[in-house]
């Protein structure tokens, strides 16, 4: 949209503060909607704060893991690039259901019983090592297009191989990585639905306990979808926006 | 002269695989003194230039750079590097910060020089290549000839004592060669040393103080541009000249 690309700032201010009206304010015009929507208006509310929740904070450590072993995958280490392309072998070639469970059955008999996590963090944890796997990859696509030339010229400065990667590599690669991973982040927002398996009362459970108390599929799963279609265009609008701003010195 | 080298080569060599690109090269560089390596593409002389700021790895003899070993300690590298600019044949600009940043960005970061500070002395640089008015904008707004005049002054923006120049020309279309050569002639003048791999013939004859032709991965003539151009002691370096006379 033209819009974006012209006031990409404005349109990160108001995606962003778009999203926080819906989540905080969703529940007053939808409680006036009829039966069986209505009453349940803050169930509803409710359960789009936890998706959001979990893309949000799957989305953010799903970057940063993404970042660690696509680096990973470059490293000149052996036993490091095996360990990374082990994870994203596994994460890439298993179902995300399959992790979610494991997760929430396997992980708590392996740590202290006192740290007790939540069903929410479980599914987080689950959620963020699957995306991170897809994110590696782009993350690593990004690094290998940064022209070579330019490292040379930041080794004959002087930089060192962090600093080269931190102010050359990186902000070049995220940027040729953005589309991708901006991709992944929308997959994400529909597939934090899984946790519902793990009893995580998110949006797509929410509309499946209402339709089930009221048999009425039809206004409850329209409303759902409605919904999603919202956080999907919310998250998109701020990820073209970021790749707008991050475009510096290709256009002419 | 008779001061001490600010790069001493001793004996190096280079292999890539079966291919051995120098084969014992020795040479020494005084401060001051501007050097054109000219030589057919092949004969060692990119390797050459790249091996003194470690750019490739030597395999064997050794190379000195005021006085400073380089090898694999770090300490050296940085040392040395901190010495040493490049310009690169293809410029290597960084593509995603605007010209005064591509200038300001290694004095802020190696030398540890405040924002302010540095932005102001990559003004001056810019200034003095022709582009302050092009400082905010980005690399690809460019042309090949602007590219490579911001890639030079980011490399005077470190101090260095040396500047290597890789065919700092040979990407450039004709109309663009001469702006290039302009603000290289004119720091020629100002006592930095510099090394200079090049095509241009007119550059190595009028600016150049000394010639160092390569062919096969040795150095066959170390000479002055005079002697070099008029009576060049190899039947090689005459047939190249031969060659690229339509260059001059």
């Amino acid at each position: 949209m033209d819009w974006i690309r012209h006031h990409p700032g404005a349109a990160i201010f108001t995606a962003l503060i778009g999203l926080l009206i819906f989540l905080w304010g969703m529940a007053i015009p939808l409680s006036y909607a009829p039966e069986p929507i209505g009453p349940a208006a803050e169930l509803f509310a409710e359960g789009t704060r936890v998706t959001v929740g979990l893309t949000v904070v799957s989305g953010l450590a799903g970057l940063v893991l993404g970042v660690l072993v696509g680096l990973g995958n470059l490293s000149p280490i052996k036993p490091i690039r095996w360990f990374c392309a082990f994870y994203v072998w596994v994460l890439r070639g298993t179902p995300l259901l399959l992790q979610i469970l494991f997760v929430w059955l396997v992980l708590p008999t392996l740590l202290p019983a006192e740290w007790s996590l939540s069903d929410f963090t479980l599914a987080a944890i689950a959620l963020s090592l699957n995306i991170g796997a897809y994110n590696s990859e782009c993350v690593r696509a990004g690094i290998l297009a940064v022209p070579h030339g330019q490292i040379e010229a930041a080794k004959a400065l002087g930089f060192s191989p962090f600093q080269t990667f931190w102010d050359i590599v990186l902000p070049q690669s995220m940027r040729i990585a953005l589309p991708a991973l901006a991709n992944n982040l929308a997959s994400l927002v529909k597939d934090s639905s899984l946790a519902y398996a793990i009893s995580v009362v998110e949006l797509t459970m929410v509309g499946y306990r209402i339709q089930a108390e009221s048999y009425q599929p039809i206004p409850v799963f329209l409303t759902v979808g409605a919904i999603y279609l919202i956080l999907t265009t919310a998250f998109t609008t701020m990820t073209n926006a970021i790749e707008q701003m991050l475009d510096v010195g290709r256009k002419r | 002269m008779n001061e001490h080298p600010i790069i001493e080569a001793i004996d190096v060599h280079k292999r890539y695989g079966a291919f051995h690109a120098l084969k014992g090269v020795t040479a020494r560089f005084y401060p001051g003194e501007v050097t054109a390596i000219l030589g057919p593409s092949g004969s060692g002389k990119s390797t050459f230039l790249r091996m003194l700021n470690r750019l490739e790895k030597h395999d064997a003899g050794q190379i000195f750079i005021d006085g400073i070993e380089l090898n694999d300690d770090p300490k050296h590298l940085a040392a040395i590097r901190r010495e040493v600019g490049m310009v690169f044949q293809n410029f290597n600009l960084f593509t995603h910060l605007t010209v005064l940043r591509n200038v300001a960005l290694a004095p802020m970061r190696i030398r540890k020089v405040a924002r302010k500070a540095a932005e102001t002395r990559a003004m001056a640089l810019l200034e003095r290549v022709g582009l302050a008015d092009h400082a905010h904008k980005y690399p690809i707004q460019l042309s090949g000839g602007q590219q490579q005049r911001v890639a030079i002054a980011r490399a005077l923006a470190m101090d260095p004592k040396v500047l290597l120049f890789d065919e700092p020309t040979s990407a450039l279309d004709p109309e663009m060669v001469n702006e290039v050569l302009t603000v290289m002639r004119e720091l020629a003048h100002t006592g930095i040393t510099m090394l200079v791999v090049t095509h241009e013939m007119g550059f190595a004859r009028e600016v150049a103080d000394r010639v160092l032709f390569f062919d096969q991965g040795s150095i066959l003539e170390d000479t002055t541009p005079d002697r070099f151009f008029n009576d060049p002691a190899h039947e090689r370096a005459r047939a190249f000249l031969a060659q690229v006379k339509h260059g001059f």
